[in-house]
């Protein structure tokens, strides 16, 4: 069962994998990405990480993919790729490529070597792959990455948000401090008095009183009621 | 086979032999099913209380037989799709929704210990994995791309618009959902559904008293998570004609309708397991084990019971006004709970 589980997870995770490369609607190739994900997470939990293989479901397929969806479905729609940039940003997308293979290669090939001689674990601790376990490691051993990785994602948040004002965002005029009371209803709202316009609820929690200065005089509070039934309301 | 089963998943708790998981697997396929008919006819019924009217009273005693007669009729139906709709996406999306919906089922604990069935020891749930709160989110996760993927393959602007309100929605809240069970989790000390209940039996109190903030935080972005009034602009019938599911009918149809009841019924049954106690019932530790089933599910009905009680109560809200609640109200808030669980919780 595992090896017949393993191959179709990972026969499933090279073709989506080619997929996201070589389709050519963007929609499409962010939906093959998104398969790949599950053959992936398929795959870990396979080797015992189920924490990883969930939070893969959870972090990449559940939140990242949505919004890839999301914006190809919005500004997408055209098949057609982009240009290709200048030379020099191609000949620095080979370098990239490059560099990221090579390091892919010595990492896959090192543990790999490694794991050929030796027969796999013969047991595995209860506690391995667990949350508990993974939680310690973050915080003792690689204590540095987790927090370097943080603030990278700070940096790039921090980042959106500069670059989101600078696009169109909050002009430097219409900046201003929301105050907690904006929040909050103003009193009076959605009540049978606000309904025959008697009063008009105004962000800031308070409630101006209508004067109205043609017509009938302001609305008395008890005598008017069977006035207004008897002009027909919608009931 | 039982590698796969009992092994990552289900590290932590009793595992059956496959023969039993595979009964197990089948009995509640078939209760979360039959689930769906009895909550539809209830909210109906309820609705119709709630707006002064009978509700449906025609089909077989007392209208019980409404939900049928809904489904079969659908069943029906001739399948069709619009012109321009982009096939398989069409047909693959409400299954989608359905799997993600009915996979969420299989994890709510219905009872602590292991119950004695025929001489065999069957534990009465699904799947009780030491991550299962994460495989909840997981599959919800998964689930909104049936929404995103239906409302995009339909090829319409109503169910565009309804399944990107849906895609950003569901994304805003998820994030609050997450954080506000973190107060839970980090009392509990794990990710367990039976060990958060079995932590509320040994404390004898429910967490919805220490984690009130916490619980009203998951409630309502539950209501958005699941589409329920008053976050329901997915669907918004009255400006989006249906929302992602305007072009649907016969069959499909049915899968989103039912996939939407499955998922009100986990988000009551979540709800309790979570914040009241699951099986536990106050001031009786000594309480039958074949007890513990009803209990669980006595509480999901109170939890759906306020769920269609909101539906009879709240108008829509706007989308600007979903957006600044979610990420202005419930998330700092959310956070703050967080942080004051754990400053307690070190400090005690």
């Amino acid at each position: 069962m595992d090896e017949i589980l393993f191959f179709v997870a990972g026969i499933a995770a090279i073709v989506a994998a080619a997929g996201t490369v070589f389709l050519r609607n963007p929609f499409y190739a962010v939906l093959s990405l998104v398969v790949h994900l599950l053959s992936l997470s398929m795959l870990f939990l396979l080797l015992y990480a189920q924490f990883v293989a969930v939070v893969q479901v959870m972090v990449y397929v559940g939140a990242v993919m949505v919004l890839y969806v999301f914006v190809n479905a919005y500004v997408g729609g055209g098949s057609e790729p982009e240009g290709g940039g200048g030379p020099s940003l191609r000949m620095f997308s080979y370098a990239i490529a490059i560099t990221l293979i090579v390091t892919i290669g010595i990492a896959v090939l090192g543990t790999g070597l490694q794991a050929i001689d030796g027969s796999g674990p013969d047991d595995i601790p209860a506690s391995f792959g667990s949350p508990g376990e993974i939680g310690k490691l973050l915080l003792t051993k690689f204590l540095l990455p987790f927090e370097a990785a943080s603030f990278l994602l700070l940096v790039a948040a921090i980042g959106a948000v500069v670059l989101a004002r600078r696009r169109r965002g909050v002009l430097p005029g219409e900046e201003r401090m929301v105050a907690a009371l904006d929040l909050l209803a103003p009193t009076g709202t959605g009540s049978m008095r606000e309904g025959v316009g008697a009063i008009n609820p105004t962000p800031g929690g308070f409630s101006a009183r209508i004067t109205p200065s043609t017509g009938a005089g302001t609305l008395p509070a008890s005598d008017d009621r069977t006035g207004d039934d008897s002009e027909g309301g919608s009931r | 086979m039982t590698s796969v089963l009992a092994g990552p998943l289900s590290a932590i708790n009793y595992a059956e032999p496959w023969y039993v998981q595979i009964i197990k697997a089948l009995l509640i396929f078939a209760i979360g099913f039959s689930l769906v008919p009895l909550v539809l006819l209830y909210e109906r019924k309820l609705l119709g209380r709630f707006q002064g009217r009978p509700g449906p009273n025609r089909v077989g005693i007392y209208g019980s037989m409404q939900p049928l007669a809904d489904i079969g009729k659908l069943l029906f139906k001739e399948q069709f799709k619009p012109r321009g709709a982009i096939g398989w996406l069409f047909i693959a999306a409400p299954l989608i929704s359905m799997v993600a919906a009915l996979a969420t089922f299989p994890l709510i604990p219905f009872s602590g210990a292991p119950q004695e069935i025929l001489g065999t020891k069957v534990g009465l749930y699904g799947l009780d994995s030491d991550i299962g709160l994460l495989i909840f989110f997981a599959f919800s996760a998964i689930g909104s791309y049936g929404i995103l993927l239906g409302g995009w393959s339909s090829t319409s602007k109503y169910s565009f618009l309804g399944a990107m309100r849906g895609a950003a929605q569901l994304i805003s809240y998820e994030a609050a959902q997450g954080l506000a069970l973190l107060g839970v989790v980090m009392t509990t000390g794990s990710l367990s559904l039976s060990e958060i209940v079995d932590k509320q039996d040994h404390m004898g109190l429910w967490f919805l008293v220490p984690q009130i903030v916490g619980a009203f935080i998951f409630f309502v972005a539950t209501l958005a998570e699941i589409n329920r009034t008053p976050f329901d602009l997915l669907e918004a019938d009255s400006e989006l004609v249906g929302g992602f599911m305007t072009e649907y009918g016969g069959g499909r149809f049915a899968l989103y309708y039912v996939a939407e009841y499955v998922h009100l019924v986990v988000a009551g049954a979540m709800f309790s397991t979570l914040f009241l106690g699951g099986w536990n019932i106050p001031f009786w530790n000594g309480a039958p084990g074949f007890l513990d089933p009803f209990v669980v599910l006595a509480k999901t009905l109170v939890i759906v019971s306020i769920i269609i009680w909101i539906r009879a109560t709240l108008p829509r809200l706007r989308y600007d006004q979903l957006m600044s609640f979610g990420w202005k109200i419930l998330l700092p808030l959310a956070t703050l709970n967080a942080l004051v669980t754990a400053i307690v919780l070190v400090a005690l």
